[in-house]
């Protein structure tokens, strides 16, 4: 549970640090662990040995310039990268003890355990009940009562349900911006996930869109272990509990975000929250 | 002071520029409307002269043309039964086999196929459709035409051939020229066309989108299905249009394999005609005016009939559209 990075950067010597002592003392397990991830696009190296835990009930924000590694780290945790050819990653992340990328493990169960929202709204082009309805028809038989309910609990979920219940079966396309990515949202809870991982979910909206989501956010992480990649300081800061800072391909810092930031025992964490690079 | 005396004469050029340019702007834009105005005129001229080069023919035997078979010239009586029979059941041959074939080829390329191999495949599709259809012709009349004789035909007829209601569809002896043989090269020539459009309009669906359902867990199949369809179904709808034009319209190809009889039979192994090949055989041969008349009428039918098709698919996309929401 400890942040293995303070032992190979020193410390800055005016912030002696405290690599994760907050950190043990959480009452909010380890739900993933992630541990010595590495990952190459072909030959590039994206990301270089990155370790750290994110616990469950906790949201845990990634911040970093464009390109550091922050997505791409998101995408491993799901395995989405394996749709593309020459991507590879090395390391172990392991989910209640599970190695995930281990080979011989089911692809599409461990895809419903953890859920992706991506920077984009995603509705599929069907009917917003169809939309909900897709993620839970592919593992479970629901009579229509019982599908129903987990539908509404889905869009409730995802303070959705106001807007769109009396057009559920109108187009998801026909959406706002924001109440797509709320759709989003419910898809990917209403297969009962137990980790969200979301991908610069407030980037394509509105202020008023964002603050929703951002709300949403806190709503969840009372269900859930939550991963958000964010390039949104304030957003990051507001929203998160555990913050790690990435440059390029390598975690720099992480730690509690109050922590990281009012006192960043890094100064390029520092240089980059107070916006001096980036 | 400077800036603004840079302003001043950039305003300057403005306003002297300004004239040109207005007197410009219409005469592009008549330009433009003559162009397109153009098109419809082409387009009505044609329908024009349709109709009247094929009046003595519907004149004379009225909608009775549409109905009868007969096709006489020495007594000159004139049926399109035939030929528009022939045209519909040789273009829906072609689509029951070509549309699953390029469906199937165009999945493989974007969704499926390994990278190096994406390239060089889908050249060769394209390759498929730059072949003159009178090669296609030549191929079918000497290569596929004796291959189905002796292979498909037998089997077709030892099996689906006994089973009652569809058996009738396959009577007859095997002749290797016939309505299925051009159905069959009539796919081959719709394929490319198909999985071209098809695969074009595949690469169009967002990765991200792609990501979210294989991000629930859904699989390959589920995604095509459920996913990839959907949100491509107006371009798939229009690549198979495409190619069913393609096939309606066909000549050389056909007229090469089908037989040429002007005879309504229901079993596909048997000659037929359709009415592009009709017209290329007979033109020529045509005297008389109203045998020219028929065979110009027969023309007019054909666009009718592909105007009809276009006409309904524009529709279903219409009701397509606007159930995009309904329920599964």
């Amino acid at each position: 549970m400890s942040v293995s990075l303070a032992s190979t950067t020193p410390p800055r010597s005016d912030t002696p640090a405290q690599p994760g002592e907050s950190a043990t003392v959480t009452p909010f397990p380890v739900k993933v662990q992630i541990r010595n991830v590495g990952f190459h696009y072909g030959k590039f190296e994206a990301l270089k040995s990155v370790s750290l835990p994110l616990h469950d009930r906790r949201v845990t924000a990634f911040i970093g310039p464009s390109g550091c590694g922050k997505s791409t780290l998101l995408r491993i945790l799901n395995r989405i990268y394996e749709l593309y050819p020459n991507q590879t990653a090395t390391g172990e992340v392991l989910v209640d003890g599970q190695n995930i990328l281990s080979p011989g493990l089911d692809l599409n169960l461990v895809r419903a355990k953890i859920g992706m929202v991506f920077q984009k709204p995603t509705p599929f082009p069907m009917s917003i009940h169809d939309n909900i309805a897709f993620g839970i028809r592919l593992y479970e038989r629901l009579p229509k009562s019982e599908l129903d309910d987990r539908i509404e609990s889905a869009l409730r979920r995802a303070a959705l349900w106001d807007e769109v219940k009396g057009k559920l079966r109108q187009s998801g396309l026909g959406l706002s911006g924001g109440q797509q990515q709320r759709l989003c949202i419910a898809r990917a809870i209403a297969v009962q996930p137990e980790v969200l991982l979301l991908d610069e979910p407030a980037s394509a909206l509105d202020p008023i869109s964002t603050q929703r989501i951002e709300e949403l956010i806190a709503e969840l992480k009372s269900d859930y272990c939550i991963a958000i990649v964010t390039h949104n300081m304030q957003q990051a800061a507001r929203s998160s509990d555990y913050t790690a800072f990435m440059y390029l391909g390598e975690l720099i810092e992480f730690d509690e975000t109050e922590r990281i930031f009012t006192h960043p025992r890094e100064k390029r964490t520092e240089d980059y929250i107070t916006g001096r690079f980036g | 002071m400077a800036v603004e005396a840079e302003m001043v004469a950039i305003a300057d050029t403005k306003a002297r520029r300004r004239p040109a340019g207005r007197a410009g702007d219409p005469a592009f834009r008549a330009l433009t409307v003559l162009f397109a105005t153009l098109v419809l005129l082409v387009l009505s001229g044609i329908i024009a002269s349709l109709v009247q080069g094929g009046f003595l023919a519907f004149a004379q035997f009225g909608l009775n043309f549409l109905v009868t078979s007969v096709w006489n010239p020495v007594t000159e009586k004139f049926g399109a039964l035939a030929p528009i029979y022939g045209t519909l059941v040789t273009s829906a041959i072609a689509m029951l086999v070509g549309v699953p074939l390029a469906f199937g080829v165009a999945l493989f390329i974007t969704e499926l196929c390994p990278k190096w191999l994406k390239r060089p495949l889908g050249t060769m599709i394209e390759l498929l459709a730059a072949i003159p259809s009178i090669i296609y012709g030549i191929w079918g009349l000497f290569i596929l035409a004796p291959f189905i004789q002796s292979h498909v035909e037998p089997f077709l007829i030892a099996t689906l051939g006994n089973v009652p209601g569809i058996g009738v569809l396959f009577a007859g002896p095997p002749l290797g020229i016939g309505v299925l043989t051009a159905g069959f090269i009539l796919a081959v020539m719709v394929l490319p066309v198909i999985a071209s459009v098809m695969r074009d309009v595949f690469e169009t669906v967002p990765p991200m989108l792609k990501e979210s359902a294989y991000g629930l867990g859904a699989t390959t199949a589920e995604v095509v299905w459920r996913i990839v369809l959907p949100f491509t179904r107006v371009g798939v709808v229009g690549a198979i249009l495409l190619g069913l034009g393609r096939a309606l319209g066909e000549t050389m190809a056909v007229t090469f394999v089908i037989g040429n009889s002007h005879h309504v039979n229901p079993s596909i192994l048997q000659p037929g005609t359709t009415i592009s090949a009709a017209l290329a055989n007979e033109f020529t041969e045509a005297v008389g005016d109203l045998y020219q008349s028929s065979l110009i009428a027969l023309g007019f039918i054909l666009f009718v009939i592909t105007f009809l098709v276009l006409a309904a698919a524009k529709l279903m996309l219409i009701r397509l559209q606007k159930g995009a929401g309904a329920a599964a």
